[in-house]
Formats: C-alpha cells, sequence, structure tokens
C-alpha cells in the first residue's frame, strides 16, 4: 500500500485559486464520497483551510492514482485542469507523513506556529471517519499527526508569543490585569483598527466597551457594530478615569492625552494600573505620560515590535520543531514497514491453522469416543501450539527494517510453507489485506 | 539529620532553575517532586529530634531556623499546588537551601528549661515563624513584580514576560501573604508578652526573661517589622498602595526579618537566647 498527497497550498497557487478549489464550499464530506465513489483510492482524507487544499490518500498504484486526483479536483471544483496542474504538488509514502506532520504542527503555516491548522486537521480525519473513507493507514497516519502537533507546541516555543498588533495588544493586558473578565475598555476614536482591538478584547472576556468619538453620531454607530456603548467627547476624562483599558485611534493632528491629563485620571486612581494603547499616527498620547507610575503605554510601533521580536523567536524555534517531525516520521515508518509483513504473516497463519483443522478431522472417528469438554480442551491446546509457534515469527517479521528485508523474508517462507500470499485459502474470508489483524482476537475462532 | 533534607532542597533549587530556564514542563514537575521530598526528609529530621528531646524542637536559635525552613517549603508547596504557579520556585529556594546550612552545619542543641514549658510559649515561636514564612513567600512574589513591571514598562517582553503569571495576580498574591503574615505577627507578639509577663516568676533561674524589654534589639526590631507590615496593610487598603510600593515595603520587610532571625538571634539578643 502507498501514501499520496496531493494539494495545493499558500506556497504554490495565488489565493484566486485557493479560493476556487476549496472543497468547503461544497462540502468536504460530499468530496470524499465523490473520490470514494471513483475507487482509485484505498481510503482518502482532505485537508481543506482557506490556505491549503490537500487529498491524502493511501492506494495501490501511486502514479496513476496521482493523475486521477488532480483530475478529479479538476473535474469537482469545475475548474480547467490545465489551470491547476503547474500549481499541484504530490508526496509519495513517508514524506506524505512528514508534510502532515509538519502541516498539523503549523510548520508549513502562513504564519508558523499558528494553532488553529491543529484543529483544521482534526476536523479532516473525523470528517474521513465519518465518511468512511479513512482505513487503517490514514487511521493511524492522522492521529500520529496530532500527536506531533501537540508535542511541538509543547516542547517548543514555535506557537508562542503574539503575531499580530491586536493580539498582541490584549496579551499585553493579560499580563498585567491577568483576567480580562471585569475590566473596562475605553476606544477613543471610531476607526476601524481600535473597534478591531475592541473586539479582541471582548473575545477574551472584557464586559464593558465605551466608544468616545469627537462625532457623537460616529461613536454610536461603531458602538452599535461591536455591541459596546458611546459617550459624548465631554465626557473622556470621567471615562477615562474608570477604565482599565485605553485604546486610542483618532486622527487627530496633536496628543489628546498629555502627561498632564493622564496625570490627574491617575491621581485618584494610586497605584491601579491603566494600559494605554495608541494605535494613532501621528501619536495621540504623549510619550511622557508613559513615565508615571502604573501607566503603560505602548504605540503602534512597540506593539509591531513586541510581533517582530515574537516572529523572529518562532523563527529560531522551526528547527527544533522539525527534528521533532522528523522523530516521529521515523516512528510511522517502522509501523508502516511492519505492515508490509502482513500478507506472509497471515498466509502464514492460514497454513497453519489448515494444517491444524485437517489433523483434527483425520483424528476424528479415534477422538469420537471421548466426551465433549476433553475434545475442546484438545482443540484449545492444539490452538495454543500454532499461536505459540507463530508467536516469534510474526513478531521478528513485524520488526524488520526495510522493505528489501521484509520481500526477502516472505520469499522465504513462501517456498519454506509453500503459502499463496495472495489467494484466500478454503472456506476463509476473503478479506481486505488493510484490515486482517495478523492475530486474531480472542473469542473470534471458528468453533469446530 | 539536616544534611540530607539541605541535599534534597539544593537539588530541587537547581531543577527549578533549570526548569525557569528552559520552560520545560518535566523538569518543573521533577523540581516539585525533589521539594517535596526534602520536606519530607526534613519532616523525618525534625520528627526524630522531637522524639528525642520529648518536645518539639523550636527552643534553640539553629532548631528554630530549621523550623522556619520547613515552614516555608510547605508554605510554598502550598502556594504552588494552588495556585499552578512554578516560576516563584527559583526565588523561593535559595532562601530555603541557604538557611538550612545553618542547621545542617550546627548541632542542633536543644535546651530543655522550666521557663520554656508551656503551650504559650510554643504559640508565641510557631506563630512568629509561620509569619516569618509568609513574609518570606511576599517578598520573593514582590521581588517578581518588580522584575516584571520593569519589563513590561520598559517594553522589553523577554525573559520574566514569558514565565511570571501576570502583575495582577503577583499583586494578590502577595497582599494575601502579607494578611496572613501580619495576623501571625501580631498573634506570636501578644503571645509572647502574656508568657514574659508569666516568666517572670523564674527570673532567679532564667535571667534572660529580665532582659525582655523594648532595649533589646530582638524586640525592638520585631516591634519595627510589625510597623512595617501594618502601614503596608493600612496603605494598601486606605491609600489604594499596590504594585511597586507594596512589593518594595515587602522586600524591605523581609530583610528586616531575616536580619532579626539570623544575626540578631545569635549574637546581639540578651533576652531570646535560651
Amino acid at each position: 500500500m502507498r501514501l499520496l498527497l496531493v494539494g495545493i497550498s499558500h506556497r504554490t497557487a495565488p489565493v484566486e485559486l485557493r479560493e476556487r478549489v476549496d472543497f468547503q464550499t461544497r462540502g468536504v464530506d460530499r468530496a470524499l464520497q465523490a473520490l470514494a465513489a471513483r475507487g482509485s483510492a484505498r481510503e482518502a482524507a482532505i485537508v481543506s483551510t482557506c490556505n491549503r487544499a490537500e487529498i491524502y490518500a493511501a492506494c495501490d498504484d501511486a502514479a496513476g492514482a496521482r493523475e486521477e486526483l488532480v483530475s478529479f479536483i479538476a473535474e469537482f471544483q469545475h475548474v480547467n485542469r490545465a489551470e491547476i496542474a503547474p500549481h499541484v504538488y504530490e508526496r509519495t509514502d513517508l514524506d506524505v507523513a512528514r508534510h502532515l506532520f509538519r502541516v498539523a504542527s503549523g510548520l508549513d503555516s502562513l504564519v508558523v506556529g499558528e494553532p488553529q491548522i491543529l484543529g483544521q486537521v482534526k476536523d479532516a480525519h473525523t470528517t474521513a471517519s465519518e465518511s468512511q473513507t479513512a482505513g487503517p493507514v490514514l487511521n493511524r497516519l492522522f492521529p500520529a499527526s496530532f500527536a506531533v502537533g501537540k508535542r511541538v507546541r509543547t516542547e517548543t516555543g514555535l506557537g508562542s508569543g503574539a503575531v499580530s498588533v491586536s493580539y498582541a495588544s490584549v496579551a499585553l493586558a493579560r499580563k498585567i490585569f491577568g483576567d480580562l473578565r471585569g475590566r473596562s475598555v475605553l476606544v477613543i476614536g471610531a476607526g476601524e483598527m481600535g473597534k478591531l482591538t475592541a473586539l479582541h478584547m471582548k473575545s477574551h472576556g472584557v464586559p464593558q466597551v465605551t466608544i468616545v468619538s469627537r462625532t457623537m453620531a460616529h461613536a454610536a454607530r461603531s458602538a452599535e457594530e461591536i455591541g459596546g456603548s458611546a459617550a459624548p467627547w465631554d465626557e473622556l476624562d470621567t471615562i477615562l478615569a474608570r477604565s482599565d483599558i485605553v485604546i486610542s485611534a483618532t486622527g487627530a493632528s496633536s496628543p489628546i492625552l498629555t502627561k498632564a491629563r493622564v496625570e490627574a485620571v491617575m491621581r485618584p486612581r494610586r497605584d491601579r494600573p491603566l494600559f494605554l494603547i495608541d494605535i494613532a499616527l501621528p501619536r495621540d498620547v504623549e510619550a511622557a505620560a508613559g513615565e508615571i507610575e502604573q501607566v503603560f503605554l505602548y504605540n503602534i510601533d512597540d506593539l509591531q515590535a513586541t510581533v517582530r521580536e515574537n516572529l523572529a523567536r518562532r523563527e529560531s524555534e522551526v528547527a527544533r520543531a522539525e527534528a521533532i517531525v522528523s522523530d516521529e516520521v521515523e516512528k510511522f515508518g517502522a509501523w508502516l514497514r511492519s505492515r508490509s509483513a502482513i500478507p506472509t504473516v497471515v498466509a502464514l497463519r492460514q497454513r497453519f491453522e489448515t494444517i491444524r483443522r485437517a489433523e483434527l478431522e483425520r483424528l476424528e472417528f479415534k477422538m469420537a469416543a471421548l466426551p465433549s469438554d476433553a475434545r475442546a480442551r484438545v482443540d484449545e491446546i492444539t490452538h495454543l501450539i500454532v499461536e505459540k509457534l507463530l508467536l516469534t515469527p510474526t513478531e521478528q517479521l513485524k520488526a524488520l527494517g526495510d522493505a528489501d528485508t521484509v520481500g526477502a523474508y516472505a520469499e522465504a517462507l513462501t517456498r519454506l510453507f509453500g503459502l499463496q500470499p495472495d489467494k484466500p485459502r478454503d472456506g476463509e474470508q476473503p478479506a481486505d489485506r488493510g484490515n486482517v489483524e495478523p492475530f486474531p482476537r480472542p473469542g473470534t475462532r471458528t468453533p469446530r | 539529620m539536616n544534611a540530607v533534607p539541605l541535599a534534597l532542597y539544593v537539588a530541587a533549587f537547581v531543577a527549578y532553575a533549570w526548569h525557569f530556564a528552559r520552560r520545560d514542563a518535566s523538569v518543573g514537575r521533577t523540581a516539585t517532586t525533589l521539594l517535596a521530598a526534602g520536606a519530607l526528609a526534613h519532616t523525618f529530621a525534625i520528627g526524630m529530634l522531637t522524639m528525642e528531646v520529648g518536645q518539639v524542637p523550636i527552643r534553640g536559635a539553629t532548631s528554630a531556623i530549621s523550623m522556619f525552613v520547613w515552614l516555608l517549603a510547605l508554605a510554598y508547596l502550598y502556594t504552588e499546588l494552588t495556585t499552578d504557579e512554578r516560576a516563584m520556585g527559583v526565588f523561593i529556594l535559595p532562601i530555603i537551601a541557604g538557611l538550612q546550612v545553618i542547621p545542617a552545619l550546627r548541632p542542633v542543641v536543644e535546651t530543655r528549661s522550666a521557663v520554656l514549658q508551656g503551650p504559650l510559649f510554643s504559640l508565641h515561636v510557631s506563630s512568629l515563624l509561620f509569619a516569618y514564612a509568609s513574609f518570606a513567600l511576599a517578598c520573593v512574589i514582590g521581588i517578581t513584580y518588580v522584575l516584571l513591571f520593569k519589563e513590561i514598562k520598559a517594553k522589553h517582553l523577554g525573559f520574566f514576560y514569558a514565565r511570571l503569571p501576570s502583575l495582577q495576580a503577583l499583586d494578590r498574591m502577595n497582599q494575601r501573604a502579607i494578611v496572613i503574615g501580619w495576623v501571625f505577627l501580631t498573634l506570636g507578639m501578644i503571645v509572647g508578652v502574656v508568657w514574659a509577663t508569666q516568666a517572670r516568676g523564674y527570673a532567679d533561674v532564667a535571667p534572660q526573661v529580665q532582659a525582655m524589654s523594648l532595649q533589646d534589639p530582638k524586640i525592638l526590631v520585631a516591634l519595627v517589622c510589625w510597623a512595617i507590615y501594618s502601614f503596608e496593610l493600612f496603605a494598601a487598603r486606605r491609600i489604594g498602595w499596590g504594585g511597586r510600593r507594596t512589593a518594595y515595603l515587602s522586600a524591605l520587610g523581609f530583610a528586616i526579618v531575616l536580619l532579626n532571625f539570623v544575626p540578631i538571634s545569635y549574637f546581639f539578643t540578651k533576652s531570646h537566647n535560651f
């Protein structure tokens, strides 16, 4: 069984094309059903985000399936094949595992280390499970990728630090105030940037947002949009006095909050902290206001500098994350290789079982006189002997390092025991190779 | 007997420092385990001594230090378990390991004096030791507050920013430790006064009792501590002080506590050297 990946992402395709092949618009589950109906892959899962559309498949013939999957994307999304073909990349076998592990840990993301992608990979697996297109290989591959994502998150700093200005403000506010519930936010100015930051604060639990603007109507409209309240300009000082976080983003040409004004606001507050976020250009808050005890002043440049620092820090963690990915690819590879021994293991088991049954049948007339519980014991003992005999060879086969050695062993076993790996033997259920358990579960033995 | 806990405390300090630098969760758990093991070994050492001398060993200055270290270790472990914050360990362990050196090097001599029998004396000493442990925690929390405050204020979000809890949380933890410490300090001092009046009857066998006055450095400095922490509480509640100001006061208060606890106990006091 081969692993195959065909997809496009922000690295290979422009946003216009990505939008057109977004599987989410018509439903990932429908796409999986359509793909299953074509029968080119034994297993399939689709990872679909606004930055990528990737089909993960397990198939017998990788080269044929590749062409088939590209055609599928073109036909399903009603896009010209020639149009998407240059943007499509493909991976096979362990490179597929490496790619998915990198995706799940955020290494392949537009913003390195962003956390949403892990959830999106999990969704992809859930949808594939529900559509019954995930089989033993993908059911091993995807959970392994979740584990990689988790390891990278906990063992490296790849996902740490805010990487957008509004998130950086929230992170700072949380470092000053702890919990943001019960804090009040004041937005000065009715611009987009101020609203965006305020919305971010709200999503982190701030219950109260007040907007003050020189034009009351603008303030009222913005307040309505984000679910806050508006207040007239001349109440600015009163509201300042009771606010914890102030986001200032007006178009004023000279500072609105001078040091003297902030000092006057701080006097009755004593040591209650005030976080001033100045995202206006030119500045709304006099830089000297940041000297006041318990006033924390950050302007847009400061916030952007922390974002840049965080991005640099994430970059420096990439090597450690890649090492984890390699480590996990290795483990997955070992599992995948152990699977190539499965047909031989199954054939060997079937051979032994056939001999056991034939011998028991041959002795049937001699055992006829025995009580039924004694006959059951004979059946049990012979079964146990077969199990014991097969235990070591099975373990050894599954632990083999590379495909060539597995092939050589399989060849030798086939000759020594006269096996026919690909054909189910007399009366056995013809089983999908992929789903065969090398050991039968207890209780599944056929009664004589 | 006190060397085993010392070794474990030192090992715990190394682990806490390693955890603080690298932020490796498993190292952090190891640090907590080592500290808990140290506290357990310490419990055993104190327990053995108690059985040996037939009373809880808090009468000599050295055994009081050992007891203080033990209480501080337990108080810190409690804080860590309730707040799930390990970052403070790297600051508290030097105090624990550093003070434990004294009982590890000096033999603990427990005096058996008739004047020191009775529940009042035990209550006096154990209240004060617990108050000191609280103040030690408050001091460390205050120092970390200032470190984090400076980073945020200077817009250089680095080492401490990534490792410490929020300023608000540190401020709250500091205030709580001060309140608990102040209550036990007050209780310990009142009980001490009551005990000293009763002990007057033993003045002929214990000359120290006669030195129980404000002129004695141990008592005087204890009063100074009480004044500082009382002011800190008053300022926090009535004037609205918090943050850096209370953090500095906590550090100052504990510096004086430490001064009173070690050098004054050993070299200067005439009233508290039984």
